[in-house]
């Protein structure tokens, strides 16, 4: 279906821009995926928030159009747009029709290189902001990653996004502008694309408006998670009691990362997941239960989470951790196989949306520095044995954890 | 770009195929027709327990196997109860498309197991318990339960604890035998498949299928189309704002029309966001269209600090004023449309997508719409039917507000 030998292109630009397409010539739309290598680990420890604050207001002005011309003008090239702010980079999204792609490029580097931060967007941001932190108290599930997070990455990549109220209050037009500067600039972007994309063109097009862009800036080095273990519980009148574990991982560049990705399906991933099917199908504790991991650039995390209410936490906090430090015990060539199927039979079917095809490979940029084409990713899934998994878990032990509750219950005492 | 086949099973069951030779992956569902409103006050919130239900047992299959069953063969798969319709999916690979459809036909004839009942039951209650702590859920229940008084409309999908504890198996197996038959069910399949290749498919797992009778005609509700309800509830900290103002229903003419508005109005880049978001009132201030089978409204909801409220509720009333009295132009509505354009690029290439758009249209017209179809809907769309929607469909007049959270407001 991608009608080239080479479907990849993977270029160093002028400037240190990195550039990846995935070249899928017959699909109707093309994506971008813009990544700015900084975010709130970048953030001064009394201005925690600012990311925030950047991504809100560095497209609500530029020096040719107000933020809401802008707007109208990716509009007008029914171009779907989005931003978000992370722990290490800034992501700025698009999809549009492939005759729209120059255009689309041309606007983002119109609000990325001349944004001018009007006074009063600033102030707004800061208001919504706190309007946010207010929002948050009603969200126990972000609530409780936001604790653990804190705990279980440390004080540099465990921020949330919308920092304090005193650290937001600190922060003026001054501290916004001043972190574009310090972090924003050609060495620091990566660019990813899929669809209907001319290569050649998109790589023309990112020198002319990009290459010279503020050469003082130059990239980071990631930090380091700082991991605490330990119990902490929060009370809040909720009706469930909500439950937050965390533990260090592989990073996605770790040889090992293919066989904690199959160990986490098998634990917690589709209805036949062991968490699922012992927590809720065979005792009904919960609604949702569910096991994952995330990464810093550098680092690993393993996730479980689940919710209950007060009277049936204690079995449900118990069978979780009987589920993970029974892993290594009795894992079957038919559970292996089984996770195996599930993860490259999605990788497949989700590979028909050219979004999931551009996010894939900004992941790629982002972790490995060069596109993993999906059959090698599969086939790396495909070699895990249950060896591997055994080895894996003795050598990244589980028993010192991170856990967080919150809730109008005791914590569970097992 | 893509094709249908539609045809009906001798027993009545309606296949519809849409043959998308451009993906890779196949994407299945049954729809059944029938969902909250169908319910009665002894019954509420049966469809969706039963839809759990359906995962539990049937003649070849206890739930251990059928969740293996879905995960052997890498599906990503789930199903959906709502007001109107339930709804089971499977999206796999093309290779992998009898297996999923006969799994999931295998579940519209469940055992419903009588040993899972009543541990499927404490499931639900803990499904209603995490949605008790959502405020956006308290405010769309809400309402519904004042907009549509005394109409099966305002009974909430999930139903309440107290109906919950009471249902009974012997309930639910009767509700079932009278909605998952082949006159109230539809086989959906979209993706790479043929036309005869799907239909023999459905013939094999669905052939011997009871016929049974179609659920029962709904009644429309009388809407409720003035007044305020408050909810106090002092453990959340935002207050929770929204007015309905009536709409024309999903199978109107002017579809598409309501539509535009409710984005100019308050989806992206839209005259909320600039006037009320990025004026600091709040940090979500949208409008969403709501459509049934028979009625419609414009959902304008908030959410703000407490003190914010007056403004909240009088920003969004003076974008009403201001709509009502210069309409809309030309650029909007351009806007709109070229947003939903890539939006509709996007769904042509997903099986899944296709699927969900396909069980909504065959649910409300009983024959799908092609992309290029809607397209033209679109494109259909101008400044002139806005404002002739604007006339019939006032959005500044009347309307039902509900607030919920740490505020007794508005005050009685």
């Amino acid at each position: 279906m991608h009608g080239g030998a080479e479907p990849y292109v993977h270029r160093t630009l002028r400037g240190g821009i990195e550039l990846v397409v995935e070249r899928l010539p017959d699909r109707p739309i093309a994506a971008l995926d813009i990544r700015i290598l900084a975010g709130m680990a970048d953030e001064p420890a009394d201005k925690l928030g600012l990311a925030f604050l950047v991504e809100q207001t560095i497209n609500k002005g530029t020096a040719k159009r107000s933020g809401q011309e802008l707007s109208d003008a990716f509009d007008r090239l029914g171009a779907l747009h989005g931003s978000s702010a992370g722990r290490e980079s800034f992501g700025f999204r698009c999809t549009c029709l492939p005759d729209f792609l120059d255009d689309v490029v041309a606007l983002h580097a119109e609000f990325l290189r001349t944004p001018t931060f009007p006074e009063e967007s600033c102030e707004v941001a800061k208001e919504l902001a706190l309007q946010e932190l207010t929002a948050l108290e009603d969200d126990p599930g972000e609530l409780s990653r936001k604790a653990l997070s804190l705990r279980a990455y440390g004080p540099v990549l465990g921020r949330h996004l919308y920092g304090e109220r005193e650290t937001i209050e600190r922060i003026g037009r001054t501290d916004i502008v001043g972190f574009w500067q310090r972090n924003f600039g050609a060495a620091r972007l990566q660019v990813a694309a899929a669809g209907r994309v001319d290569a050649e063109r998109l790589a023309d097009s990112l020198e002319k408006h990009f290459s010279d862009w503020n050469p003082s800036v130059v990239r980071a080095t990631s930090p380091a998670v700082e991991f605490s273990a330990g119990r902490w519980h929060a009370h809040k009148e909720l009706e469930q009691q909500y439950i937050a574990i965390c533990w260090p991982g592989v990073p996605m560049s770790d040889a090992a990362h293919p066989v904690e990705r199959v160990m986490l399906t098998i634990l917690g991933d589709g209805m036949s997941s062991r968490l699922f099917a012992e927590v809720r199908e065979r005792q009904g504790l919960v609604y949702w239960v569910g096991a994952w991991h995330e990464h810093p650039r550098t680092a690993g995390m393993i996730h479980l989470g689940a919710s209950s209410t007060p009277a049936r936490c204690e079995q449900t906090y118990v069978t979780l951790l009987r589920e993970v430090d029974r892993l290594a015990d009795d894992i079957s060539a038919d559970e292996l196989a089984r996770a195996k199927t599930q993860i490259i039979a999605r990788t497949e079917t989700h590979g028909d949306l050219t979004r999931a095809r551009v996010s894939e490979l900004a992941s790629d940029l982002f972790y490995y520095g060069r596109p993993i084409p999906m059959a090698v990713k599969n086939a790396q899934v495909q070699a895990v044995s249950v060896e591997e998994i055994r080895g894996y878990l003795s050598e990244h032990p589980r028993d010192r954890r991170c856990v967080v509750t919150l809730g109008p219950a005791a914590p569970p005492a097992a | 770009m893509s094709q249908f086949h539609q045809q009906r099973l001798s027993n009545g069951l309606t296949v519809l195929v849409e043959t998308m030779p451009h993906v890779t992956g196949v994407a299945v569902g049954f729809l059944v027709r029938t969902g909250a409103r169908d319910e009665t006050p002894a019954d509420a919130g049966v469809s969706h327990f039963l839809e759990h239900m359906c995962f539990k047992g049937t003649d070849k299959r206890g739930w251990r196997d059928i969740t293996i069953a879905f995960d052997d063969i890498g599906s990503t798969y789930n199903a959906m109860t709502s007001k109107e319709k339930t709804f089971y999916y499977g999206w796999v690979r093309a290779g992998d498309l009898a297996r999923q459809t006969e799994l999931l036909a295998d579940m519209m004839r469940s055992t419903l197991p009588e040993a899972e009942f009543e541990t499927e039951k404490k499931v639900i209650l803990e499904e209603i318990a995490m949605s008790d702590d959502q405020i956006d859920r308290h405010l769309y229940d809400l309402l519904h339960e004042k907009f549509f008084a005394g109409h099966p409309l305002r009974w909430p999908v999930l139903g309440t604890t107290e109906t919950i504890e009471k249902l009974t198996r012997a309930q639910m197996l009767d509700y079932f035998r009278r909605r998952y038959n082949a006159a109230n069910m539809v086989l959906i399949i979209a993706g790479h498949v043929t036309a005869s290749a799907a239909m023999k498919i459905a013939e094999d797992v669905c052939g011997h299928w009871p016929a049974g009778v179609a659920r029962p005609d709904r009644q429309p509700p009388s809407i409720v189309k003035r007044g305020v309800a408050v909810l106090p509830m002092d453990r959340f900290r935002q207050q929770a704002i929204a007015m309905a103002v009536p709409a024309p229903s999903a199978t109107d003419d002017d579809n598409e029309v309501a539509e535009t508005v409710a984005s100019i109005v308050g989806g992206s880049n839209s005259r909320f966001f600039w006037k009320i978001v990025q004026a600091g009132i709040a940090p979500v201030a949208s409008a969403y269209r709501v459509d049934y089978c028979d009625c419609g409204f414009q959902l304008l909801y908030g959410f703000c600090e407490p003190p914010n409220a007056e403004r909240l509720v009088e920003a969004i009333q003076r974008e009403l004023s201001v709509l009502a009295r210069e309409g809309v132009t030309e650029d909007e509505v351009m806007r709109v449309r070229n947003r939903r354009r890539t939006a509709l690029a996007l769904e042509a290439e997903a099986p899944y997508h296709r699927l969900m758009q396909l069980a909504h249209d065959l649910d409300m017209f009983g024959v799908p719409r092609s992309v290029e179809q809607r397209l033209a809907e679109l494109d259909a769309v101008t400044t002139d039917r806005v404002h002739d929607y604007l006339k019939r469909w006032p959005m500044d007049r009347e309307h039902y507000l509900v607030s919920v959270g740490p505020r007794a407001w508005p005050e009685s």
